[in-house]
């Protein structure tokens, strides 16, 4: 059953087909675990742990599972992944309660995660795949702890337990099996990801395991039911997912094709051999005695709290882009500023901003109550562009933008109003990246000799250059208009950039006195 | 005042072993709550006492120091003093501190109480912090009060008594209040008279098993005639779902226990057992050296006692996927129905409860029943207890673990001075908060003894 959502008023009937299996059809579903971009951990005070982070240094008792310790809900952590919840159209319920998973690892310093199995605090939902524009339906989202990170030492012999991720706050979204192809599963991760960043739910870093899939993978004739399903664990990439999924495809139908049947598995992937490999079958799958946790009272969301959190929501990817484009701006421009905003830091618990479209959003804000005239929209833009251009050239990203909104802004209407031409607004631009300062612009490009020169100084300027150039000008005179360019031309680079064009031929031609 | 810790209780300045091997060197990094609130108050911890390991056992004979003896008996009579807080009832019978903390998972104060002839508190579950207890069964398990007399009980109770961020189950300070209020409500029509003319007190019908031994019996049957003569209404109860409950404990205590103790698996805690260790009495397969499986199998073998493991294993299977609706689960849902049973009963509303349901007039104030089936009985040849005495064991927690599982407080009083047959303790039980109310009434069986 395809939905195609409707904002993409697709005319495409799905084509199941698959060109690399054309006799079959799969069907993948997703878990995926984001790490929620909370300051603290889930259920203790310690800090959560970035890459950097030296082991075993933010870790709580409770997080080193000393004895008589008790655990105690993050209220930071519940905002998230409700604002996560809300913008998968999830229903968030009313109470949800903890339970226990009993494993033996050495990651696991309690002997259990605690995890959500039998009441998650959020069921159904969906997710428009920004690509295809497949609806995916979420099964639910449930909150968890992390684990430890462990590390084995082949050489030593020695296994290194780090507590620092052990306890950081997890959101499983578990997805229906709605996907139909290796590349909708990417999709669906790319889709979701812009989601949980948009709303500072998680920074969705794959490569840093700041979010892990599994994925369930089966095959079947076209018309038939859905075949056996494995589960491929921990898969670290989307494109080894990917490749993981287009494996097992390749598996299952090699099976099936000789009269084999699947087994149900929990498989792994190589990255190295593009194969997935068994893990363990159904029969050995573990018994985790899963057990409400007595220690957490359930989790009561009312709707009042829901609203509140609905209100505080920073704007979703597909909302950002109707507005820009409402706003005038080409699909083209709002592509550019979009992919540059999604590489923008996720902030501590719910702290958004800081991205280049609230960068833009400002300067149009900015200027919008100080002028009468309509801010001018292209120019801003173009500005942001070379703003861009330039952070590249220097091998900044736009976190390191040293130019606040307030300034850039102030830069923008100094173009706008022609007290600076465009190269001079270019000119201070660079010399801010150069130089930040907290100086008004206007002040600094009057320091720098920016500011576009004023009646009598161009005056002078165009005097000089006619009474420099009598050949032209007598070629102006006969009417020989095309020269006249290049005497403008000859003033602004006198002036540097701070000649106006338009002024500088109006002066020109009185001086001329062209025909 | 000098108080003594049951050794499951964190101090940062002595060890807290439990009484196991597991955690034979184990010092706290911190103070338990409850002991950092007494240390405020001014009051000295003496030291740590005895337990049965991790607090499960009622004769507290399981313990690497060995048993304990019951103080209040000759020297040529060695009694249990009862478990599992038995080291803390024999310091308080003996003299040694006025005081002691003990837990109360399924009578583990009460009990000794009754056996060394002192007071023993279980509060109202969440009424105080857990922060630092360490967990057998979080569900189930409250810091309770071992003391000389019903005032000593009752000023450490206040002491302790407050609201911990630290422990999510602590009661909030509004449901504090709010049971506060109720219990006050109803005490006004009694506390201030000279008689106790007001009062019902309800004798629970099922309390009185035919096991029950001849001194239980006369002393409970004492203490009743005393509150009688004081002018208070003797209303014989019933609360159906007792039988059940023992059942109903073991299953859910012996899970949540299978569950807490899987920290303690050679890696942190207890020795890490290399597969040299030959002296086990489960030798290692050779598919299974060298795998972290057998670590944790081969130190958790040889760090925890035979009760502990018997009850992990117990809790294991009762959470196994085959197990859980027919164990688990249905030993929840007969522990809501002993919920209930004790809110028919009360006059006072349980404050618990969201919607306020109005009680039945012929409600009662509170119950009151023997604490224990008997006396302490001779301590056991350690050598010789066999499965048969284990079961006996927990026979003893047949009267004390239905308020636990309702989560109510409960006081054990001395029934009787010394006698030949030694102390017998009789339980006042109270509604949820209502613990001003049954000391109130334990003060009065206390000046009735005297």
């Amino acid at each position: 059953m395809r939905v195609l959502s409707a904002h993409t008023g697709s005319q495409l009937l799905y084509d199941p087909k698959d060109a690399r299996w054309p006799d079959w059809e799969i069907v993948v579903g997703i878990e995926v675990h984001a790490q929620i971009k909370s300051r603290h951990k889930i259920f203790s005070a310690a800090q959560t742990s970035g890459y950097e982070q030296v082991p075993n240094t933010h870790v709580s008792m409770f997080d080193a599972s000393l004895p008589g310790t008790l655990p105690r809900l993050n209220p930071r952590c519940v905002d998230l992944a409700v604002r996560t919840a809300l913008a998968l159209d999830s229903d968030i319920q009313t109470r949800s309660t903890f339970d226990r998973k009993h494993y033996f690892y050495s990651d696991l310093p309690a002997g259990y995660q605690i995890t959500q199995r039998y009441n998650p605090f959020s069921k159904g939902g969906y997710l428009n795949l920004t690509q295809s524009g497949v609806s995916v339906r979420i099964e639910q989202i449930q909150l968890e702890q992390d684990t430890a990170k462990t590390a084995f030492d082949a050489r030593r012999r020695v296994l290194s337990i780090d507590l620092n991720r052990a306890g950081s706050g997890l959101m499983e979204i578990v997805s229906k099996p709605d996907m139909r192809s290796p590349e909708e599963a990417g999709d669906y991760v790319r889709s979701l990801q812009a989601i949980l960043r948009a709303v500072g739910s998680s920074d969705g870093n794959m490569e840093q395991g700041s979010l892990r899939c599994d994925v369930n993978v089966s095959v079947n004739r076209p018309g038939r039911p859905p075949g056996t399903r494995c589960e491929i664990k921990n898969l670290n990439s989307i494109k080894y997912m990917m490749i993981a999924i287009s494996a097992e495809v390749f598996r299952h139908i090699s099976l099936l094709e000789r009269g084999e049947t699947v087994p149900q598995e929990t498989r792994g992937f190589h990255e190295d051999s593009h194969e997935t490999f068994k893990l363990r079958s159904k029969e050995n799958s573990p018994d985790y005695r899963y057990m409400p946790d007595p220690n957490i009272p359930p989790l009561v969301l009312c709707s009042e709290y829901i609203e509140r959190i609905r209100g505080s929501m920073p704007e979703l990817p597909a909302k950002t882009r109707i507005r820009l484009i409402k706003c005038g701006l080409s699909d083209r421009d709002v592509d550019v500023l979009m992919i540059v905003d999604s590489q923008k830091e996720v902030g501590f618990d719910g702290k958004t901003g800081g991205g280049i479209i609230a960068y833009f959003d400002e300067l149009t804000k900015e200027n919008d109550a100080k002028i009468v005239v309509n801010w001018d929209l292209t120019l801003s833009l173009r500005l942001t562009h070379e703003l861009l251009g330039q952070l590249t050239r220097r091998g900044r990203m736009f976190q390191q933008n040293t130019i606040p909104a307030t300034q850039m802004g102030e830069l923008i209407q100094m173009v706008q109003s022609g007290s600076m031409t465009g190269d001079s607004g270019k000119e201070l631009l660079r010399f801010l990246l150069d130089n930040p300062s907290d100086k008004p612009a206007h002040q600094l490009a009057d320091e720098l000799a920016l500011l576009t020169l004023q009646d009598s100084a161009l005056q002078i300027l165009c005097r000089d250059v006619v009474s420099s150039s009598p050949t032209e000008v007598k070629l102006i005179r006969k009417g020989n208009m095309k020269i006249i360019n290049k005497l403008v031309g000859k003033v602004m680079k006198k002036s540097r950039g701070r000649a106006d064009a338009q002024a500088t031929l109006a002066v020109l031609e009185g001086l001329i006195q062209t025909p | 005042m000098n108080i003594g810790d049951k050794d499951n209780i964190c101090t940062k300045d002595m060890p807290t072993t439990c009484s196991s091997a597991m955690l034979a060197d184990y010092w706290s990094p911190f103070d338990a709550t409850v002991v950092d609130l007494l240390r405020q108050s001014g009051a000295g911890i003496i030291g740590k006492a005895n337990c049965d390991e991790f607090g499960m056992g009622s004769l507290n004979v399981h313990s690497i120091y060995g048993p304990v003896v019951n103080p209040a008996f000759p020297t040529d009579d060695i009694r249990s003093a009862g478990g599992s807080s038995g080291g803390s009832a024999a310091a308080v019978a003996a003299g040694l501190c006025n005081a002691a903390l003990g837990t109360d998972t399924g009578g583990s104060v009460r009990l000794p109480a009754s056996y060394c002839g002192v007071v023993g508190l279980k509060p109202s579950y969440g009424m105080l912090s857990r922060w630092g207890v360490v967990s057998f069964a979080d569900s189930l398990d409250c810091v309770g009060v071992l003391a000389k007399d019903v005032d000593i009980a009752h000023r450490v109770f206040n002491t302790l008594s407050k609201y911990d961020g630290q422990d999510s189950t602590s009661a909030s300070p509004e449901t504090r209040e709010k049971a506060q209020r109720a219990c006050e409500e109803h005490m006004q029509s009694w506390r201030s008279r000279r008689d106790l003319a007001g009062l019902r007190i309800g004798v629970p019908q099922e309390y009185f098993p035919a096991s029950l031994s001849p001194a239980s019996v006369d002393g409970v049957r004492e203490m009743l005639r005393a509150l009688r003569e004081r002018g208070a209404t003797l209303v014989p109860v019933s609360l159906p779902n007792t039988p059940y409950a023992l059942s109903a404990y073991y299953v859910l205590a012996s899970a949540e226990a299978s569950s807490n103790l899987a920290r303690y698996d050679g890696v942190q805690y207890g020795s890490y057992i290399a597969i040299t260790a030959m002296c086990l009495h489960v030798r290692p397969t050779p598919h299974q050296i060298g795998t972290p499986a057998s670590t944790y199998a081969l130190s958790r073998t040889q760090g925890f006692g035979r009760e502990v493991k018997k009850r992990i294993l117990l809790g294991t299977y009762a959470l196994s996927a085959d197990a859980f609706d027919n164990y688990f689960l249905q030993a929840q849902r007969l522990r809501n129905l002993i919920r209930q049973d004790f809110r028919d009963v009360f006059l006072v509303p349980d404050p618990l409860l969201l919607s306020h349901s109005p009680a039945s007039v012929d409600g009662v104030h509170a119950l009151v029943h023997p604490s224990a089936v008997q006396t302490a009985p001779p301590l056991p040849d350690t050598n010789v207890i066999s499965e048969g005495d284990s079961l006996g064991a927990y026979v003893q927690d047949i009267l004390t673990v239905p308020a636990s599982l309702a989560g109510l407080p409960a006081v054990s009083v001395p029934a009787r001075g010394k006698n030949k047959q030694g102390p017998v303790g009789v339980s006042i039980v109270g509604q949820w908060g209502c613990e001003a109310m049954i000391l109130e009434i334990a003060r009065v069986i206390e000046g009735s003894v005297a």
